[in-house]
């Protein structure tokens, strides 16, 4: 019986699925959920208010225990200052530490000299909703707040694919 | 077989439906999901001790699907746990079906949900539903949650839910969990404060556990740490309702920030604390500096007889934890201390954390082109203090009496855990990069694993990364564990080629060179290979896993050995 039940699952989903997918041909891209996470203060942030005034944005889920994380965010911050002049990017890393270790973050940042808007997902409720399995997981928006690329895990270099998406998107 | 087919063939449908790839947005309603398989072809070797196992193809396996449209959400997911990875079985993470599903609404003044969800109260001294699914971890209630912003800077949560056990079913279940927390935002609601850099937060919570106790309780059947027992416990003498409040502040000023939390818990007699009537508290405080360049972080935690769970007989990994303690040291992700990692101890520990961020400056003697990172870490925790009351001593048993007096700051008898540690991280040009780290650990075998004394050893690891060209990197792990306690020393290396974003290979090996048995100065290789394409991740491996414990963020369970051919899929669309 559970069998039978776990297939008629299967089938549901990928029908649904499926029909989505045909019905996609104008595609739209999604935009961000609407999660409550919290600023670095400890104030409520709706991440609808996630913006750059019609220029690109990137999103990084990352956490202080998470090397691949830290060391992505460590070469991208070798090279912001230059990403941000020539292409008006802005990047917003929003860390999943929880209770252990949220406290740590901004003096974790400010430590690294990080120019990144940081926000706080402390209880996992953004990395949910946006179907992340892991982090490091990156995602970049259009002017419109479209994600229209998305990656996870980080090896070294991957950084520049990220600046390359970027700049085709600002016409560089 | 039949069950091995079973297992791949819905394997391979979950993947090919999931790999549907790209967002399913039509106008305002979206459609989307994750899909997770960790499978694993089990070999025996008894060396290491891994065992015959009953079925060698075992896999854990998920889809969540989600679905929105504006205001509205629902979601549900699909586990498949029915031959589950050996150490998820240990666990007793085991079974199949949907535990997870809900229906979400919210505007600006209210949000409601049904059916199951995860929250957290403050830091979660009193309440937190979380999972974790490396760990297996998943206390998320079965009920409703409603959330009210009536002012601006003002929120109050209230919950009602039972708590998911593995896949035990909720039928028959005679216990739940209900709460209400407020928190106001200060500077939210005086603008002038916020104006001159001022932030500030109150809230509290009130959390409170109803289980049905309606037959007297056979201590005797749950031995202790005391061995003479007195029977039972008469049913009218178990509170069915167990309370928990905190209260919490935080307070920031420009670099500055100070948080604290403070939670009791009423009586609670359970087979964790020995069923002592006593109360049980904790407290949780940290203070933090920061500028650019700079940063500095401290806190405390103090907790005892905080171990609250949805029933009072069980005690077992987290299984029916409503609050989370959290574990404050620094979280390590080197291979060769996962088996020293502090787990946060609940009912007995008191300790502090130091931590400091310095970058020595690009374009500086020291710091070089790109600057120089340097954090410095420091962490102690010890048992609390606890003597034993005049009643438990003539009794010559804990049970049904207060069990013991603690004086609140004094630091108990016994080390738990300490780190010391620096880690040093440069960049010398675009294509190398160092990171070097050592720490001396002291970790109590004994209250933590249930082994004999103490372990204490020196870790040295250091992490060389050379671009080949700008996507092709070899990155260089080694690590040295020098210890004469526990099984001694071990090397640690590992060398891993990637091809940016997609390729990843490595092999690595850690050799446990210094056990004192010479039968066992035995090598644990590992080969693996990954391929990433956007948000999908297949990833392969062959080696060997020493017995331990794995932990993530102080939460621990127990590892075994295993041998073997491992298969990861995860992906989301």
């Amino acid at each position: 019986m559970k069998k039978i039940l776990f297939f008629a699952f299967l089938m549901v989903a990928s029908v649904t699925l499926f029909a989505q997918e045909t019905l996609e041909k104008d595609k739209h891209y999604a935009k961000l959920p609407a999660i409550d996470i919290q600023t670095l203060d400890g104030q409520i942030f709706n991440t609808s208010n996630i913006q750059n005034d019609g220029k690109p944005i990137i999103i990084s889920l990352w956490a202080t225990w998470c090397k691949p994380c830290i060391a992505e965010l460590t070469a991208i911050a070798d090279e912001y200052e230059d990403w941000v002049e020539e292409t008006g990017v802005k990047l917003y890393a929003i860390s999943i530490d929880d209770a252990k270790t949220s406290a740590r973050v901004a003096p974790f940042v400010n430590g690294r000299g990080w120019e990144y808007t940081v926000l706080l997902d402390v209880n996992s409720d953004f990395k949910r909703a946006m179907n992340v399995n892991d982090v490091p997981y990156l995602c970049i928006l259009n002017g419109n707040g479209e994600i229209v690329w998305q990656h996870t895990s980080y090896a070294p270099g991957g950084e520049e694919e990220v600046f390359e998406i970027i700049k085709k998107m600002v016409g560089k | 077989m039949r069950k091995h087919l079973s297992l791949i063939i819905s394997v391979i449908l979950l993947f090919s439906l999931s790999s549907v790839q790209g967002q399913h947005q039509l106008g305002n309603s979206r459609i989307s999901g994750d899909f997770g398989f960790n499978g694993m072809y089990y070999m025996p070797d008894s060396l290491i001790g891994a065992e015959k196992v009953d079925s060698k193809v075992r896999a854990n396996a998920f889809i969540n699907l989600l679905y929105s449209n504006g205001g509205f959400s629902a979601g549900v997911r699909y586990e498949y746990y029915q031959f589950p990875l050996i150490d998820f079985e240990k666990i007793q993470y085991q079974g199949q079906g949907v535990r997870y599903f809900f229906a979400d609404y919210k505007n600006k003044f209210i949000q409601v949900t049904a059916g199951n969800f995860y929250e957290q109260f403050g830091n979660g001294l009193a309440l937190r539903a979380y999972e974790d699914r490396q760990l297996g971890v998943d206390n998320s209630l079965l009920g409703a949650r409603v959330k009210v912003t009536p002012y601006k800077g003002i929120t109050i949560k209230g919950v009602w839910g039972i708590e998911r056990l593995n896949f035990e079913s909720y039928l028959g279940r005679r216990d739940f969990v209900r709460g209400l927390d407020g928190e106001v935002s200060l500077g939210e609601l005086i603008p002038k404060m916020q104006e001159k850099g001022f932030t500030a937060n109150i809230g509290a919570s009130f959390v409170s556990k109803f289980e049905k106790a309606d037959e007297a309780i056979n201590a005797t059947l749950y031995p202790g740490t005391d061995s003479t027992c007195n029977g039972e416990i008469p049913a009218d003498k178990i509170p069915q309702n167990t309370p928990i409040w905190a209260t919490r502040l935080s307070f920031g000023y420009k670099g500055f920030r100070l948080d604290g939390e403070y939670a009791q818990k009423m009586q609670d007699p359970n087979v964790s604390n020995d069923f002592i009537y006593k109360k049980g508290d904790a407290l949780f405080l940290s203070a933090t500096y920061s500028m650019k360049g700079f940063g500095v972080a401290a806190s405390f935690i103090r907790s005892d007889n905080m171990d609250f769970r949805s029933q009072r007989m069980v005690r077992q990994n987290t299984w029916l934890c409503i609050n989370n303690i959290p574990a404050i040291n620094r979280q390590y992700s080197y291979q060769l201390i996962s088996n020293y990692s502090f787990a946060s101890q609940p009912n007995s520990q008191i300790g502090a954390q130091l931590q400091i961020n310095y970058k020595i400056p690009k374009k500086t003697k020291l710091g070089g082109k790109y600057g120089t990172d340097l954090t410095f870490n420091y962490s102690r925790f010890h048992n609390t203090d606890q003597q034993p009351v005049a009643l438990a001593t003539e009794l010559g048993t804990v049970r049904g009496t207060e069990g013991y007096t603690s004086s609140f700051f004094k630091f108990g008898p016994d080390l738990l855990y300490q780190d010391v540690g620096l880690e040093i991280s440069h960049r010398f040009t675009k294509a190398w990069k160092w990171i070097l780290a050592y720490n001396y650990i002291t970790y109590n075998l004994e209250i933590l694993q249930g082994h004999n004394g103490m372990m204490r050893g020196h870790l040295v690891a250091s992490d060389l990364q050379y671009k080949v060209t700008p996507k092709h990197a070899l990155r260089l792990e080694l690590q040295h564990l020098y210890t004469k306690d526990d099984e001694g020393s071990h090397i640690y290396g590992m060398l891993e080629y990637s091809i940016s974003p997609k390729w990843f290979i490595s092999v690595g090996d850690d050799w446990n060179y210094g056990n004192p048995d010479p039968t066992h100065r035995l090598h644990y290789f590992n080969i693996s290979g990954a391929f990433v394409w956007n948000t999908t991740r297949i990833a392969l491996n062959f080696g060997k896993t020493k017995e331990g414990i794995l932990c993530i963020g102080g939460v621990c369970r127990a590892v075994p050995a295993s041998y073997g051919v491992g298969l990861s899929i995860t992906t989301s669309f």
